[in-house]
């Protein structure tokens, strides 16, 4: 059984990504505490005086969820903080220093902006994922360390790389039980973990998939020859997961070109219709995932 | 429209236009309502193309290239300014890309003194735009900034007060439940286990109860709810000033509208022209002199063709031909009959553009419009059309067209019997003869021109000798006919020998040897 320790807030989580310049907080399901987890992470980062950048894909921060109506978080930011959101819902009071536009999301140019006042604010970044790759670098430009992405798993392809960092927000809306919730929490990060090609396995490599990894790849390699070396180009492109990815694995050398960092877990035990014992659902996670887990609310870390 | 599809395909307009694109989308718009110089126009389109080569020389290519790519970047404050004359009330990211508007034009004006361009070329400063929005100019964008109104600051300030009471208030009661509690909340929602507290203190409300913990939030009253109160009423007061002054300025925005347009329909001008003189540097021009009737080119250049020679690393070697109303032009196959009226035409398109004809010199008509007679477009197919019906579909179309017209037709009839065919390319030359038409007609047909009274043309032809050539290597054949053609075009007397370098042309291209030999004898029998 691992230990489950008091964790203040974001301070643990904080540790496990201090070093990253771009952190992305992606869900296994939506209602799983993505942006709680940022909040605790901006708070975090912004006590220690960092200049963050702060942006989303698809829309965060509003009162209620745009899709169901289900009550969301607010992100409250503070004064000297970077924001990149779409101009249309960006807050015109307390007014904001527009640093930069650019690119285009469903709701219009994307705006860049420095806050001079706190103020509650609703993010609406880039929805694909050239236009992240694009706002998280002009975040940095602009001098933001570490630049957040409340983010979607299909598109933070666009972070991976070696400064940046993965934490994978997980909760009872993925699952009935605490097992359930861990076993998807842990196809996730065993999917993001995928090792990156070595240059001996580039040069022999026997099958490279341009586009998603689907079940029809998978029903075919299956049919080969064990052992063949098969690389994607990321791991957001391998489409199958549970049983078929773990037997995949373990028929092929599966293989990305650009590799994710996954460097922690957060929980959720809360759900609309049911609710999962706190303390064993950061244990469980963090068991099947191997991920440090952390509960923000409830400050528990495992 | 100065031309159909088929005769645009034909003479490369899409290329032209493509080479002479503006880079922005003021010189876009202003693009979009250009309309070709013709008949009549031919002292302005003089002097338009005059300026354009005057500057072409003037300028370096990097000097042009550097205020194109100012406009590029300037950002289009059009719609922004229809919108504050509608009566909407901009928003900061609408002022930030008005202030990047401003600067952006002070960047091509300042590439504009750099490279040497002045006088009318150069676009008009937006002054007063630029002093209206200064006061919000910040090292990197723009800021609502206190500048705007007196009332600024010190709503701000009491904002940022109210905002730091509301703060140590909770920081206070944070801090006292954490002693409680065992561990400090900090968000305006937190947790408590259920197991780590024997009760909930009165400060503290549930949110949501579960087995194991409680999802809690402050209880907002006594000096936390007021301190919110407070917040909450400086917000407004704050947002109610700062929408104040957003209405002032985009009311001054509207006041700026004529001039703003005036401003950008300039920079559209300019960016329209330094396309023109980018074309020029590149691929040199003249100022050509107008003539109703006579067309004359020297070191001539189809852009088109040289640029697909260029990709296939073969040289291009411009022409040079003469003629009054309508000529006869002959040659060999491959000797660049139709190529040379691609010329002609691709000259006097240049013109009715205001672009400098790539040549060393040109006296050119100025028509209303082009039209190109020969060869099968995808249309006709559609209309089940054999060859000779398109053509004698467009050649009647042709005829009836009463307005002033530039006419190549490239080997009209050929594909009918050679006793009609001839008979029919030459009653059409002498029609456009008796209409006085601008045309050079290319055709393996002898005796047109003799018969028709006009100008005979003929491409030189092959000069030398083939070398041999190993069956089936067609860039070596190709490499052999560049090197033996002689592509001049010349005038030739109305007793000139026709030239038989079809058969020559036959053998190098690998044709049998005896099948050559067996036409050849057939030939000369």
């Amino acid at each position: 059984m691992l230990d489950v320790k008091a964790a203040t807030g974001g301070e643990a989580l904080y540790e496990t990504v201090a070093d990253a310049a771009s952190i992305a907080v992606v869900g296994t399901a939506k209602n799983v505490g993505k942006t709680v987890t940022t909040r605790a992470l901006v708070r975090t980062f912004t006590e220690r005086g960092a200049t963050i950048g702060l942006t989303s894909i698809g829309r965060d921060g509003e009162l209620a969820d745009a899709l169901d109506g289900a009550a969301k978080p607010r992100l409250f930011v503070r004064p000297g903080m970077l924001v990149a959101t779409a101009r249309e819902v960006l807050a015109r009071s307390p007014g904001c220093e527009i640093v930069e536009t650019l690119g285009a999301s469903a709701l219009g140019t994307i705006a860049i902006v420095r806050v001079l006042h706190a103020a509650y604010l609703e993010i609406a970044g880039a929805p694909t994922a050239a236009g992240l790759r694009a706002i998280v670098a002009r975040l940095r430009a602009h001098g933001a360390m570490p630049a957040i992405v409340d983010g979607a798993i299909d598109r933070i392809a666009a972070l991976a790389g070696g400064d940046d960092a993965i934490v994978v927000a997980t909760g009872a809306e993925s699952g009935a039980t605490v097992e359930a919730v861990a076993r998807v929490a842990a196809d996730l990060v065993a999917r993001l973990r995928l090792p990156a090609a070595t240059d001996d396995e580039r040069a022999a490599c026997d099958e490279r998939i341009d586009g998603a990894l689907d079940a029809l790849h998978a029903d075919r390699l299956f049919a080969s020859v064990a052992g063949r070396i098969v690389i994607v180009r990321d791991p957001t492109r391998v489409a199958i997961r549970g049983r078929t990815f773990a037997r995949l694995c373990a028929h092929v050398r599966l293989r990305c070109d650009r590799d994710l960092r996954v460097v922690a877990c957060t929980t959720s035990p809360l759900a609309r219709g049911h609710v999962l014992d706190a303390r064993a659902l950061v244990a469980a996670v963090a068991r099947a995932t191997g991920c440090p887990t952390f509960d923000v609310l409830a400050g528990l870390a495992a | 429209m100065i031309c159909d599809d088929f005769t645009a395909e034909r003479i490369g307009l899409a290329a032209l236009l493509a080479a002479i694109a503006p880079v922005g989308d003021f010189g876009r718009r202003y693009a979009d309502r250009f309309v070709p110089y013709g008949p009549g126009d031919e002292t302005r389109a003089t002097t338009a193309i005059a300026e354009v080569m005057a500057i072409a020389r003037a300028m370096t290519d990097d000097g042009v290239a550097a205020i194109r790519s100012a406009l590029r970047a300037v950002p289009d404050p059009a719609p922004l300014l229809a919108r504050a004359r509608g009566g909407d009330v901009p928003s900061d990211v609408d002022l930030y890309e008005l202030s990047r508007f401003v600067a952006s034009l002070a960047r091509v004006r300042l590439a504009c003194e750099a490279g040497g361009l002045g006088g009318d070329r150069m676009p008009p400063d937006a002054d007063d735009l630029r002093a209206l929005l200064a006061p919000g100019q910040t090292s990197y964008g723009f800021a609502l900034a206190h500048a705007f109104d007196p009332r600024l600051a010190p709503a701000r300030a009491a904002l940022d007060a109210a905002q730091g009471r509301l703060d140590v208030e909770r920081n206070a009661r944070f801090d006292a439940l954490a002693e409680v509690l065992g561990s400090r909340p900090h968000d305006d929602e937190f947790v408590v286990l259920r197991d780590a507290v024997a009760a909930l203190p009165r400060t503290v409300r549930i949110v949501r109860e579960t087995p194991t913990y409680y999802l809690c939030t402050l209880v907002l009253d006594g000096t936390l709810l007021a301190n919110t109160r407070d917040r909450d009423a400086v917000f407004d007061a704050l947002a109610n000033i700062e929408e104040e002054v957003r209405a002032r300025l985009g009311d001054a925005v509207a006041a700026e509208y004529a001039n703003v347009l005036f401003t950008t329909d300039a920079l559209g001008a300019l960016d329209c022209f330094l396309a023109r003189v980018a074309f020029a540097q590149r691929y040199g021009g003249c100022t050509p002199r107008f003539a109703a009737r006579r067309v004359a080119i020297v070191d001539a250049t189809f852009v088109p063709l040289r640029e697909s020679l260029a990709a296939a690393r073969r040289p291009h070697i411009p022409i040079a031909l003469a003629f009054d109303g309508t000529a006869v032009l002959t040659g060999p196959n491959m000797g660049g009959k139709s190529a040379a009226l691609a010329t002609c035409a691709f000259l006097i398109l240049c013109a009715m553009y205001g672009v400098p004809p790539p040549a060393a010199s040109a006296t050119l008509p100025l028509p209303a419009r082009i039209a190109w007679l020969g060869g099968e477009s995808s249309s006709d197919r559609g209309r089940l059309l054999s060859s000779f019906g398109a053509d004698v579909v467009r050649a009647a179309s042709i005829l009836r067209d009463d307005v002033s017209q530039l006419i190549l037709i490239d080997e009209f009839a050929r594909t009918t019997g050679p006793r009609e065919g001839r008979a029919l390319v030459l009653a059409f030359v002498r029609a456009l003869v008796r209409r006085g038409s601008v045309a050079l007609v290319a055709t393996h047909f002898d005796g047109i021109a003799d018969a028709a009274e006009v100008t005979h043309l003929a491409v030189a032809g092959i000069a030398t000798t083939f070398p041999a050539i190993a069956d089936g290597d067609l860039t070596a054949a190709l490499d052999a006919l560049a090197a033996a053609m002689d592509y001049r075009i010349v005038a030739v007397g109305s007793q000139a020998a026709p030239r038989s370098d079809a058969l020559a042309l036959a053998a190098l291209l690998g044709m049998d040897a005896e099948v050559v030999a067996d036409a050849r004898r057939e030939y000369e029998r």
